[in-house]
């Protein structure tokens, strides 16, 4: 640490911003954002779930800096240590109990993706409770995922890295995204307890075929027959592709939030109220795929519907082929160039290379002074997938080769 | 709901075809207020009811009887107005019985579900993969054929000649107390444990004197017996007197050590050299 400091990276606009300053905190060089929004009339500079995201950030390092411009349209940001949830840094037993504001409009997964991707990197265990007003466990219309996808689909992958042991997802309270979109007053503990000197290098050439469909249908607030309705379209979809499919229900009730009107300080009123559907589709290699949805936040989506969509989405990620669906390409790519050394290679699909967030990614990491991607056809398999070679950077955990 | 939605979906169906009747005969004016009164209905509110309605069913059969290229629907059964319908969502629920309780366990923790579930399923297929192969089943039979045989030759002298083959009763506790002793048990489960020591030493006795008595029969007869199992004397601790040297042999007030008891006291020789 005691090295010549670095010049910050410069990068701009906030696209992708919570994977770069994940980037940045893995590789340790500091980097710099600019125009953040800068043309926007109402929400000028950082939104409010990125702004949640640093102090996630800050919560989780120690010795990290984040300077903030003063229209918002620029961050500065210097790395620090990843400690996770060492007693001594802002964690209380062991758990650090991050508050998400009402305005947050992004669901818990914008959190939880990025730091599982910091988790098996840190010094201790990460063990962090997201409570408040802006917890959404749902899909959300902006993309996100739902947290059981992220437990489903996101986190089985970590095994493949050696990353297995001592790792949960709680899902406390569900919520849906509320009326305006904005909060849902869930709560998820996310515990990560296999810290690594270094992921292991993959090989994932074989996709295999999907020989079983699981899925959890969720609703808070609404109905149970809702969920029946989602589960039987989807199964009809589904059923004369795979035998084995189940689609799990969970009914809960919808969570309250104190009114914040002085008048009436004890009226609670009921959020997140709705229902959804994930879907992940497991191959004879372990390869998963997934699918989400939920109802938007005006509301207005029968259940049926939901349900076929739901499963279309399904059938269309695994129709992009490759031996990780987009959703996780992200995280497995990020992980592959974390490891050692060494060569990982990985088959994707065509249309998932060619999307924006993997190309943006790959610009990233090399930006971040990772190497370069090595591209070419796959011969196996009739489908133009691509097999792609990453090297790792080889340094891995600076945590834990200090301690 | 549901009634509202069946409800919407008939007058639609009726006003469809209400185009067609206008065109038709006029001396059905009872039934064409029916109709309009419907189509004021479904677009506005329901007017109160004021007089019985007249039959629609008729009509529409009559009309799809006609035209049977607008619509292959013939219409409700008789006294639709006071059937209720009842739309089923929920048609094919999935039973619990599809997906094992382990499945859910695996699936619903909070742990990221894995792979456990393959195994299991591969450890409950090795059984019939056993059975199934011939050449170890045979040799398990075998097996089990040449230990009856065994039992058999050991065994028959405690056999009632009159029962079967197997054991009953004290005989049953006698086999299985010389298979206990031929696989190693000191003594007999039926040997005496408390008696006097004069009675002890006469069995003894009794039973030296027996031995000798066929020995000596044996050898008058020419007849080789086995050896006589030596009893080893039990000389691995020496008593020593209280105080004296544990250590070699004190003799003419002098302590003898025998190269044993030095090897012994210097342990294994350790080659080590060090040459610089």
């Amino acid at each position: 640490m005691a090295t010549t400091p670095q010049a910050p990276l410069r990068l701009s606009t906030q696209k992708a911003l919570a994977h770069r300053l994940i980037l940045s905190t893995l590789t340790g060089r500091p980097v710099r954002f600019e125009q953040i929004r800068p043309s926007s009339l109402t929400h000028t500079g950082l939104a409010p779930h990125e702004i949640s995201f640093l102090r996630l950030l800050e919560a989780v390092t120690n010795g990290s800096q984040f300077i903030i411009g003063l229209t918002g349209t620029e961050l500065l940001y210097k790395p620090g240590l990843i400690t996770g949830s060492a007693p001594g840094s802002g964690a209380s037993g062991g758990v650090i109990r991050y508050e998400l504001p009402a305005e947050c409009t992004r669901g818990v997964s914008y959190f939880l993706i990025p730091l599982c991707l910091l988790a098996p990197f840190s010094k201790a265990p990460i063990n962090v409770l997201f409570t408040g007003p802006g917890v959404i466990t749902s899909a959300t219309p902006s993309g996100d995922l739902s947290a059981d996808s992220v437990r489903t689909a996101i986190l089985p992958l970590y095994a493949q890295f050696g990353i297995s042991n001592n790792i949960e997802l709680r899902i406390l309270r569900r919520s849906n995204a509320s009326t305006s979109g904005r909060g849902g007053a869930g709560e998820v503990q996310l515990i990560f307890g296999h810290q690594v000197r270094l992921p292991k290098t993959v090989h994932m050439l074989n996709p295999g075929r999907v020989k079983k469909i699981r899925g959890v249908a969720y609703c808070t607030g609404v109905s149970a027959s809702n969920n029946a309705r989602m589960i039987e379209e989807a199964r009809g979809v589904l059923n004369p592709m795979t035998g084995d499919t189940y689609i799990f229900s969970d009914v809960s009730s919808a969570p309250y939030v104190t009114s914040i009107d002085k008048s009436n300080p004890n009226r609670r009123r009921k959020t997140g109220v709705g229902f959804g559907l994930s879907l992940v589709a497991e191959s004879s290699t372990g390869s998963l795929y997934s699918a989400d949805l939920a109802t938007p936040p005006a509301g207005g989506v029968p259940p049926e519907d939901l349900g076929r969509q739901c499963a279309y989405q399904l059938l269309e990620s695994i129709s992009f082929g490759g031996a990780v669906s987009l959703a996780a390409a992200p995280t497995v790519l990020t992980l592959m160039a974390m490891g050692s050394e060494d060569v990982g290679r990985l088959r994707l699909g065509k249309y998932v290379l060619s999307s924006e967030p993997i190309i943006g990614l790959a610009r990233d990491l090399k930006a971040f002074g990772a190497n370069g991607w090595g591209v070419r056809e796959s011969t196996t398999g009739l489908d133009g997938d691509v097999v792609v070679s990453v090297v790792g950077r080889g340094v891995g955990n600076v945590g834990r080769k200090i301690a | 709901m549901a009634p509202a939605l069946g409800k919407r979906k008939r007058r639609d169906q009726i006003s469809d075809t209400e185009i067609n009747r206008e065109s038709a005969a006029d001396d059905r004016s009872v039934s064409l207020q029916a109709l309009f009164r419907q189509h004021f209905e479904s677009t506005f509110e329901p007017l109160p009811c004021t007089f019985a309605r007249p039959p629609l069913v008729h009509n529409i059969d009559d009309k799809s009887s006609d035209e049977e290229l607008e619509s292959d629907w013939d219409g409700f059964p008789e006294l639709y107005e006071e059937q209720v319908e009842t739309v089923h969502y929920a048609t094919s629920a999935p039973s619990k019985a599809d997906v094992s309780k382990d499945e859910f366990k695996t699936f619903m923790s909070t742990r990221p579900p894995s792979s456990a579930i393959e195994i299991s399923s591969t450890a409950k297929r090795k059984q019939p993969e056993s059975t199934d192969n011939d050449e170890s089943s045979t040799d398990a039979a075998n097996l089990k054929k040449d230990l009856a045989l065994q039992r058999l030759l050991k065994e028959s002298h405690l056999l009632d000649p009159q029962s079967t083959l197997s054991h009953s009763g004290q005989n049953r506790h006698k086999a299985l107390d010389l298979r206990l002793q031929d696989m190693g048990s000191k003594t007999s489960v039926f040997a005496q444990q408390k008696m006097p020591f004069a009675q002890r030493k006469g069995i003894t006795a009794k039973a030296i004197e027996r031995e000798k008595l066929r020995r000596r029969g044996a050898q008058e007869n020419g007849i080789i017996l086995e050896k006589v199992a030596k009893s080893r004397k039990d000389d691995s601790t020496r008593k020593r007197g209280i105080g004296a040297p544990s250590v070699g042999k004190f003799q003419g007030g002098m302590l003898k050590l025998s190269k044993k008891d030095v090897a012994e006291i210097e342990g294994p020789k350790k080659i080590a050299r060090h040459k610089r």
